[in-house]
């Protein structure tokens, strides 16, 4: 157990070190013309104004931001799998984000713009489509099998995906405002809208600390859990309320970016095993590091357009949807 | 091929209620048309306007309309008894949005000189190929394959994105009705080589359609009954393919249409025989009604049928899923 925790440690700061390094990274490569010497002065201490304004202004909120959604995904996906004891459920998957997504569409179309406002909505979406999903998992018969789980997802978000662009197509000016937003993308969000999200991640945050002791007896079966003083139906709507709150504020910051939720906890659990509090810390550095990553990809990799976020880890996350299913066992959670 | 009076009357049903969408697809849009003026205007006669109507505008769309609804259904019907799953058609596991990719690498000149129909195709054959190659180990049965397939599909559609997302917005809009299956803009040469394919597809369904009905059962079971299993699986995968993608290179993605169509057909008919006619049949129904729910709805706005379709099928989907477990396909 010690060489173990040993190497867990090791991991972790690996992962801190490669977190702060791509953070860095991230303030100074982008596709306009600050290169990374002049972005690196401006962090020295340089008054070179343009170059400010740029590190400043747009990248550090967009950096900030990527690392919160980053983490809110990746929790909501290792809280998401272990109350339906499910390796495949991720809420970009089971239409969670799609649910979001709609809600949002929704209220543009009804006319409403405030920012605010988008983040409660978008959090109630997802807290519906999370209760969509999970009741059909309740229904016998599917949720014993985690694949027809992801089948029951992407027929409920294609419903609601079809449902969000025929409204668009109702309304032109919601669709102009929301055409970009719902592929996924980090630019041009400002702090302002990152402060508007804090108050629900930090309740979303304390909720999870609380709820790891549980979530772990409850990975035990649930008769378990309940011999040790636990109450399974109990942790259950917190995790959905949980994921709702995290899935939904990182929609409304970032839109719809599916499959980060599957990946990052697939390489936390493979880094600290099948303990879901360790797997949880795992999650908070491998989230931001994946989806800055993507963002950096995205920005540069067609300069000086921009791809969507969305795109990439979908490129990323499918071949690992593929490898989970063609294991011969899926992994038991 | 023995014919069961069911399955004759089962068609015959399908082709009056095929017939009669038909008539009131004519008939309605954004200039009515009593049903007692189309078909003299069918045959050119009565007044200039609406002879033009029916025949310049609504006929050729009502064309496209059933020929597409026929091949994604038959095609689906064909893999959904391959795989013995009735949630595998070629809309599920990836093949519309390979072709749609490909597709749409063509139209916004991805330095690529094939015209949309071929690469529709191309597309449609990588999917199948990348689908099937990577549950190579698990054999075509079980959620897995179809999970896989989502995954592919996945992939496919971030690259359509990806080259959307790269061009200007002329093109991206040129590109659009093939990301969500519209039957507005059909070119006109698709369209003739779908009623060539389709036309050899029912042809070809029609000589497999006995092996197909041993290939539901296992594999070693078709063996002992005389089906060469491996190589018949790979002829009605292909046809499967192919009739896909001729009808995404007409429609789009309108892969729902794969999945209506055979269970309309398959609630009907008996299960004694692959119900292959009646799908086709029944999915060209589905097709029409769909766009003329489409055309009419929101008019003046025009709903895609893609997601006419799609609206319809998801719930469906949702239902076939949640519903007990019965045998398949």
């Amino acid at each position: 157990m010690p060489l173990r925790v040993a190497r867990q440690r090791t991991q972790m700061t690996l992962l801190l070190t490669a977190l702060v390094a791509v953070s860095l990274v991230s303030l100074l490569i982008g596709a306009g013309e600050t290169g990374p010497l002049r972005a690196l002065a401006v962090l020295a201490g340089s008054q070179d104004s343009d170059a400010s304004f740029v590190v400043w202004q747009l990248r550090a909120p967009r950096t900030l931001i990527g690392i919160v959604v980053g983490m809110a995904l990746g929790v909501a996906g290792a809280l998401l799998q272990a109350v339906s004891r499910n390796p495949l459920a991720e809420p970009g998957l089971l239409g969670v984000s799609a649910g979001a997504a709609f809600a949002v569409a929704l209220t543009l179309v009804m006319g409403a713009s405030a920012a605010t406002l988008r983040i409660s909505v978008a959090q109630l979406g997802a807290l519906v489509g999370c209760l969509c999903v999970l009741s059909v998992t309740r229904v016998r018969g599917v949720g014993s099998d985690p694949v027809r789980l992801v089948l029951a997802g992407a027929a409920f978000s294609g419903l609601l995906s079809s449902l969000t662009s025929l409204m668009l197509l109702y309304d032109q000016r919601a669709a102009d405002e929301i055409r970009f937003w719902v592929i996924g993308s980090l630019s041009g969000r400002r702090l302002d809208d990152l402060a508007a999200m804090l108050p629900s991640m930090l309740v979303a945050a304390v909720a999870v600390v609380l709820m790891a002791r549980p979530l772990a007896a409850l990975a035990l079966g649930e008769r378990a859990a309940s011999g040790l003083g636990h109450h399974p139906g109990l942790i259950r709507w917190c995790v959905v309320a949980c994921v709702a709150l995290l899935v939904g504020g990182a929609t409304a910051m970032a839109g719809p970016i599916a499959f980060v939720g599957l990946v990052v906890p697939f390489a936390a659990r493979a880094m600290a095993g099948p303990d879901i509090r360790r797997t949880l810390w795992f999650c908070l550095p491998i989230g931001p590091l994946m989806v800055l990553a993507a963002d950096m990809i995205a920005r540069v990799a067609v300069a000086p357009s921009e791809l969507p976020i969305g795109v990439l880890t979908a490129l990323c996350g499918a071949p690992v949807l593929v490898s989970v299913v063609r294991a011969r066992r899926l992994p038991s959670l | 091929m023995l014919i069961e009076q069911r399955a004759l009357v089962v068609s015959t049903g399908l082709c009056v209620a095929l017939l009669c969408a038909g008539v009131l697809y004519l008939s309605l849009g954004s200039m009515a048309l009593p049903v007692s003026a189309v078909l003299p205007a069918l045959f050119g006669r009565g007044e200039m306007i609406s002879v033009f109507t029916v025949q310049e505008l609504r006929l050729p769309r009502l064309v496209a309309a059933c020929l597409t609804g026929a091949a994604f259904a038959l095609a689906g019907v064909l893999m959904q008894t391959l795989a013995r799953n009735r949630l595998a058609t070629p809309g599920i596991i990836g093949i519309d949005n390979g072709a749609t990719a490909f597709a749409v690498a063509s139209v916004v000149g991805m330095g690529v000189s094939l015209t949309p129909p071929a690469m529709a195709l191309a597309g449609a054959a990588t999917a199948a190929a990348l689908t099937f190659g990577l549950v190579a180990g698990g054999g075509t049965q079980g959620y897995r394959f179809i999970v896989a397939g989502i995954g592919v599909g996945a992939v496919f559609g971030a690259v359509t994105q990806l080259m959307l997302a790269r061009v200007a917005i002329d093109t991206a809009n040129a590109a659009y009705p093939w990301t969500v299956g519209s039957l507005n803009a059909r070119p006109g040469d698709a369209v003739g080589l779908l009623a060539v394919g389709l036309g050899a597809g029912v042809i070809a369904a029609c000589v497999v359609a006995r092996p197909l009905s041993l290939m539901r059962f296992k594999d070693a079971t078709a063996y002992g009954l005389g089906v060469n299993v491996k190589a018949r699986r790979f002829q009605v995968l292909m046809l499967s393919v192919v009739l896909t993608a001729l009808a995404v290179a007409v429609a789009g993605p309108v892969g729902m249409v794969g999945l209506i169509g055979p269970e309309i057909a398959r609630s009907l008919s008996s299960s004694r025989q692959v119900p292959l006619l009646a799908s086709t049949l029944a999915g060209a129904l589905v097709m029409v009604l769909a766009d003329l729910a489409g055309r009419t709805l929101l008019a003046p706005i025009e709903i895609p049928v893609g997601i006419v379709t799609a609206v319809i099928g998801g719930p469906w989907l949702l239902w076939i899923l949640m519903r007990p477990q019965r045998s398949h396909a």
